[in-house]
């Protein structure tokens, strides 16, 4: 295990691309998290000049709120995107520059090989979530002090669940990497069907042609944002009735672990099977 | 002789090609041993097989004495077709995941890197080297941690000719300090040079295989000269096995059906009263003999 991650530690250690791409994944993640409130406001202001009613403005960095906020943001398509394109890079370099083959001529199993990914996107997912979740500690610190910090309703459920939905986001990456094996390919058809297909599909077959429970719903990519689906806003709830999300579903999270299990057998077995 | 790979009617195909067919051949400790064939004729693909880059159809194979298994390929040094690194890692961090992978020490690496002639670039990354030093990384990189056997598949292709002296000269050392090689290689002249047992592939089959002195013992042609030249004609056909002759440059080339003993035609001749001013075998190339090898069967 300690070796493993040794070897993939020097593979990133000092490749530009990697931490060029990780760093802007945080300016982004950051710039979105700290500046999204600002532009709800700016939104509201827009719309109270053609109602007569003043909408409030709305807070959204606050505990308990804070912490379900920031995993939403953290957890938009658009932002998620980021670490899967990194997972890409990572795995199909190993086809593009054939060192998955010198590994394994080298001495590597091939279940090492796929362990040692697996293993760099668990450390990945685990450090992301731990800075984020400092982040949304330290925002909900300066904006409401100790008061109602809400660690264990709130804080670690809503972190937890963004850390499944990082983790297996990152795991379809790889596997699409993996069954590609060409960057550009994988990371345009990874692309487009998170961020186009997806939502096209919902668009045609959401509600009310069908039932509540969509195909839709479980669409891979969908099960894994949808696990902190809705920021909480409190005014929408008091002035709107809109009852949106409050909680982590337990059983939601198990559906992308699920995809992600999946996928991992079938790549363990094509891994097995194919010739390098 | 410790046996060290042991090769037993290995197959492989692709759809309805066999790339390798029924392949057997036993490789020694401290052997150079050399995988001769035309480009396609199954050379990587059997490498491939014994390096477990593809599972083989049928047959199977041993790395001392025990079936293969990623602890075998840990004592083995490989440089198979192009060198593979990550071209933004520098030559050091690419060497030392290797050495990870091999469960072997950085000790090492300066040595290796001095060796392939490529320590004053130690720090720069992959990317920037020349072909030529990219394949002498590849060569350093399959000598880290002292293998016991070397694999090398076409180390020269597509270098100059200094970068072949530089490949060769690195083989030569490794070979001599008793490091058993298995070299895949197109070119005989290098199989010649750097082998001493040899497999002739040709679509997958095994032509032929055997002591590489031995191959160049064959010998069919006779240089001969004499002062009388006309009598010399005419007693040379009598031979034993004579074919013909051809007159070069005050002497002939007489070719036989069969090996011929030199010092038989002497004393032939000399009971004819011809004295021979020149007597040489010459024998025929690696090169020649491949070429009739791949000819001869259908």
């Amino acid at each position: 295990m300690i070796k493993l991650l040794k070897i993939e530690f020097k593979k990133i250690r000092t490749y530009k691309v990697f931490w060029i791409l990780t760093g802007l994944y945080f300016v982004f993640l950051a710039a979105g998290i700290l500046l999204a409130e600002f532009m709800i406001n700016n939104m509201v202001n827009q719309m109270n000049k053609r109602f007569p009613i003043p909408f409030p403005h709305v807070a959204i960095y606050y505990f308990p709120d804070v912490w379900q906020n920031v995993a939403f943001f953290a957890s938009i398509r658009y932002v998620l995107i980021f670490p899967a394109i990194i997972m890409i890079i990572l795995i199909t370099n190993e086809f593009t520059y054939k060192t998955i083959r010198q590994n394994v001529i080298n001495g590597m199993s091939r279940t090492e090989f796929l362990a040692s990914k697996l293993l760099i996107i668990l450390i990945m997912a685990v450090v992301i979530t731990v800075i984020l979740s400092a982040g949304s500690f330290l925002i909900g610190l300066f904006h409401s002090g100790f008061n109602e910090v809400s660690l264990f309703s709130k804080g670690i459920p809503f972190m937890a669940a963004f850390f499944i939905s990082l983790l297996c986001y990152m795991v379809y990456a790889f596997f699409c990497g993996f069954m590609l094996r060409n960057t550009g390919m994988a990371i345009a058809i990874f692309t487009l069907y998170s961020l186009i297909i997806e939502p096209v599909v919902y668009f045609f077959f959401r509600a009310p042609f069908m039932f509540k429970n969509t195909i839709y719903t479980y669409l891979p990519v969908n099960t894994v944002i949808r696990l902190s689906e809705y920021p909480a806003i409190p005014i929408l709830k008091k002035m709107m009735g809109l009852n949106l999300q409050d909680h982590v579903s337990f059983v939601a999270c198990l559906i992308p672990m699920g995809y992600a299990a999946i996928m991992i057998g079938i790549a363990s077995w094509v891994l097995k099977k194919k010739d390098l | 002789m410790e046996t060290i790979l042991h090769v037993e009617k290995l197959s492989k195909s692709y759809g309805k090609i066999k790339a390798v067919n029924q392949l057997s051949f036993e490789v020694g400790r401290g052997q150079v041993f050399g995988i001769l064939g035309p480009n396609g004729s199954g050379k990587t693909t059997t490498l491939s097989m014994l390096l477990d880059l593809m599972p083989p159809e049928n047959g199977e194979f041993s790395w001392f004495g025990q079936p293969p298994s990623k602890e075998s390929r840990k004592r083995i040094g490989s440089v198979i077709e192009s060198p593979n690194f990550f071209p933004y890692l520098d030559a050091v961090i690419n060497l030392k995941i290797v050495a990870d992978i091999k469960d072997k020490p950085y000790d090492d690496i300066d040595e290796v890197l001095k060796l392939a002639g490529l320590y004053e670039r130690r720090f720069s990354k992959f990317r920037t080297f020349s072909f030529g030093m990219r394949q002498r990384l590849a060569l350093a990189s399959a000598l880290l941690g002292k293998p016991e056997v070397l694999i090398l598949d076409e180390p020269t292709n597509g270098l100059d000719p200094q970068g072949i002296a530089q490949i060769r000269e690195i083989i030569a050392l490794v070979a001599s300090r008793g490091t058993t090689i298995l070299l895949a290689s197109h070119l005989l002249d290098e199989v010649q040079k750097i082998c001493s047992y040899v497999v002739v592939l040709r679509k997958g089959i095994m032509l032929f295989g055997g002591n590489v002195k031995e191959v160049l013992a064959v010998s069919d042609s006779i240089e001969l000269s004499a002062s009388d030249m006309p009598a010399l004609i005419a007693a040379v056909r009598e031979l034993p096995g004579y074919i013909s002759f051809i007159e070069t440059e005050g002497m002939i080339q007489v070719h036989f059906s069969e090996i011929v003993n030199t010092a038989g035609i002497n004393t032939f001749l000399y009971q004819r009263g011809i004295f021979l001013s020149h007597l040489a075998e010459k024998r025929r190339s690696l090169e020649q003999h491949f070429l009739e090898l791949l000819q001869e069967t259908p």
